[in-house]
């Protein structure tokens, strides 16, 4: 290994380790994590978590028979995923203790049974005047709580810091159900997964439809890797079937074209087309092999993965095929990068002595960041639509499973348990919050 | 409907293959063993009714049964032929990591192979390419095409029809053999061959 270990770095995951050692020790399956990074001037600060009290909720005495978390332990797992927050526990009101922690805010709430249902009353204060700031109410079978506290804590994530959360996203990957490649999705923090396909034969690659509503995946029916649709309850459909060895799609994030490889007599291009009416035509005339396209935040550019210096590296291009210029430069194996959603880096897959690990760099290549190390193989990174989050598979554990991790490497969960399950890619942000809403509102 | 035909061709010649390959008999048992039940069979349709359509019937009844038989044998073969290639390239390693080179103890295998593809005009093969399963599951797709691509062209410039052989990647979904050692990665980097019976 050649990497350089930078003190500052160090330094950085002392002040870090102090922050969320609190959050860390409230988190199931938590590693350390620290930052190794190539070049010495990195650039990259201190992750800026806010903390927030979490009180559980009041519930008449056993009057509730729970059959997953309570309302403030979901509150306090999407605290701690988001990236946003230090979470301050405690048993009741404690301004002392909030004070000293420096959260300005609180979270708790009351739930009620009703008729079957559950009545959840949920509310944002401010700690030292006891005002509060938001009030959500949501009356739900026990079986859709999460749901509702996630759309509730988007919705504190949305009043304290100005932006869009992703606790009610999800994530799509595949999981190994007997034997056999299957794509699956799950809400972002791993609960609530349901199987989307049922073939004999392996289906991988999922990547999101535009709105959500639904996957593309590569399926083997036909004995060769082939591009597949499918909407949410919908049946799967064919796309591109008149292009050979379709595989590595990316959805243009404001046209929802597909942006994809084809392989013929052993030669692989990218091509795009627009799944609706079936047409596709050769996106770049290169005489390199290009796989993994990725589309930047506004599709204006877009980067993929070249053989054309001997081993994968990756490239960035106009979509018109303009301006073409190579983006990594260190080591000989770069792969597959995810443009995040700031726009300003890119996430990769690097191989190294035969090990994958998840690194970020700038968009002309400088400025590289080595977010995993000495951990099993790291492959696959996916950014959440927030640009606060990468979800990515490792096999650390044994066997390979999906985490989540800050953007700069800290905070590393692991979201699945069992089985083997690789390739996560994240769904885009769930639009109209305020419309999902369950009855009972005011 | 031409699929479901093919289908169902298929099927029985599959299972007269397995009855066949089970018993272990050498092939030149099979013509004695397939009429005898034919035989039998057919005077009771003709007794009960000896009429020129039935006896049309009968013929094409005892076509198809011929049809079948020849498919068996032709699918036996196809088996065999698919058995024998896969056994010679799998006698050596012949791709280096993340090369799609040929290594000259492939290239004298591919030349066996080569031979055996000019004498079975009969057949077809699909050429599938894999790797080992370090690295991503896209770029293992290229890496794969590029590997079935160069066998694909080694045996077009020994003298087989490009026209008889297709190319197709696997990446790292369809390994030989599981495992994260190197012997397991250098077993996995290889092309496998499918025989096709000609249409």
């Amino acid at each position: 290994m050649i990497f350089l270990k930078n003190k500052m770095n160090l330094m950085n995951s002392v002040l870090r380790m102090t922050a969320v050692a609190f959050a860390v020790a409230l988190l199931p399956v938590a590693s350390h994590a620290t930052i190794d990074t190539i070049a010495v001037d990195v650039g990259i600060s201190v992750f800026k978590t806010m903390p927030i009290g979490v009180v559980p909720f009041a519930e008449p005495k056993g009057a509730i028979e729970w059959i997953e978390e309570k309302p403030h332990q979901i509150v306090t797992r999407d605290a701690n995923l988001s990236g946003r927050f230090d979470v301050v526990a405690s048993d009741k009101f404690n301004l002392p203790l909030f004070s000293k922690a420096h959260a300005k805010h609180y979270v708790t709430g009351k739930v009620t049974p009703v008729g079957g249902k559950l009545k959840l009353e949920c509310y944002l204060y401010v700690a030292q005047t006891k005002d509060l700031l938001l009030g959500e109410t949501y009356t739900v079978e026990q079986k859709d709580l999460r749901r509702a506290m996630h759309l509730f804590f988007d919705e504190v994530i949305y009043r304290l810091w100005g932006e869009r959360g992703v606790a009610s996203t999800k994530l799509a990957y595949v999981s190994k159900i007997d034997g056999i490649k299957q794509v699956v999705v799950s809400d972002y923090d791993g609960f609530h997964r349901s199987q989307i396909t049922r073939d004999t034969t392996i289906s991988m690659m999922p990547v999101w439809m535009k709105d959500n509503a639904g996957l593309y995946y590569v399926n083997f029916k036909t004995h060769r890797p082939k591009l597949y649709s499918k909407m949410f309850g919908g049946s799967e459909k064919s796309v591109f079937p008149q292009l050979d060895q379709t595989y590595s799609p990316a959805v243009n994030p404001k046209t929802g074209e597909l942006l994809f490889s084809s392989t013929v007599d052993g030669k692989t291009d990218l091509y795009i087309g627009n799944p609706a009416t079936g047409k596709a035509k050769k996106f770049a005339y290169l005489k390199s092999n290009q796989t993994s396209p990725a589309w930047s935040p506004y599709a204006s550019e877009v980067m993929f993965t070249s053989d054309r210096g001997g081993g994968p590296q990756i490239f960035v291009m106009g979509k018109d095929g303009s301006d073409l210029r190579r983006v990594t430069f260190m080591g000989r194996y770069n792969e597959r990068a995810a443009w995040s959603p700031e726009g300003d880096r890119i996430a990769y897959t690097s191989m190294d002595n035969g090990h994958m690990n998840i690194y970020t760099c700038a968009l002309d290549g400088s400025d590289i960041v080595q977010l995993t190390n000495n951990a099993g193989n790291n492959e696959h990174p996916t950014w959440s639509p927030d640009g606060k989050l990468i979800a990515f598979s490792s096999n650390r554990s044994g066997s390979y499973q999906i985490y989540i991790m800050r953007k700069d490497g800290s905070n590393v969960t692991r979201i699945t348990n069992s089985g083997e399950n690789t390739s996560p890619t994240w769904s885009f942000f769930y639009e109209a919050i305020k419309q999902q809403k369950k009855e009972g509102e005011k | 409907m031409k699929n479901l035909v093919k289908l169902a061709v298929v099927a029985s010649a599959a299972a007269i293959c397995l009855v066949a390959c089970a018993k272990k008999e050498p092939p030149k048992t099979e013509p004695t063993a397939e009429p005898a039940p034919a035989a039998e069979a057919a005077p009771a349709v003709e007794q009960a009714a000896p009429n020129a359509d039935s006896l049309a019937a009968e013929q094409a009844r005892l076509e198809a049964e011929r049809l079948a038989a020849e498919r068996a044998r032709l699918e036996a073969e196809r088996a065999r032929l698919e058995a024998l290639i896969n056994q010679i390239m799998s006698e050596d390693v012949y791709f280096d990591f993340d090369r799609s080179e040929l290594t000259e103890k492939a290239k004298e295998l591919l030349a066996q192979v080569g031979e055996l593809l000019i004498k079975e005009e009969r057949f077809t093969i699909t050429i599938e390419g894999h790797t080992d399963a370090r690295g991503t599951e896209d770029y293992n797709f290229t890496l794969g095409a590029k590997r079935a691509m160069k066998v694909k062209e080694f045996l077009v410039a020994y003298g087989i029809d490009a026209k008889r052989m297709e190319s197709v990647s696997y990446g790292k979904e369809a390994p030989k053999v599981e495992g994260a050692n190197e012997e397991a990665y250098s077993q996995n980097r290889r092309a496998n061959f499918r025989v096709n019976i000609k249409e």
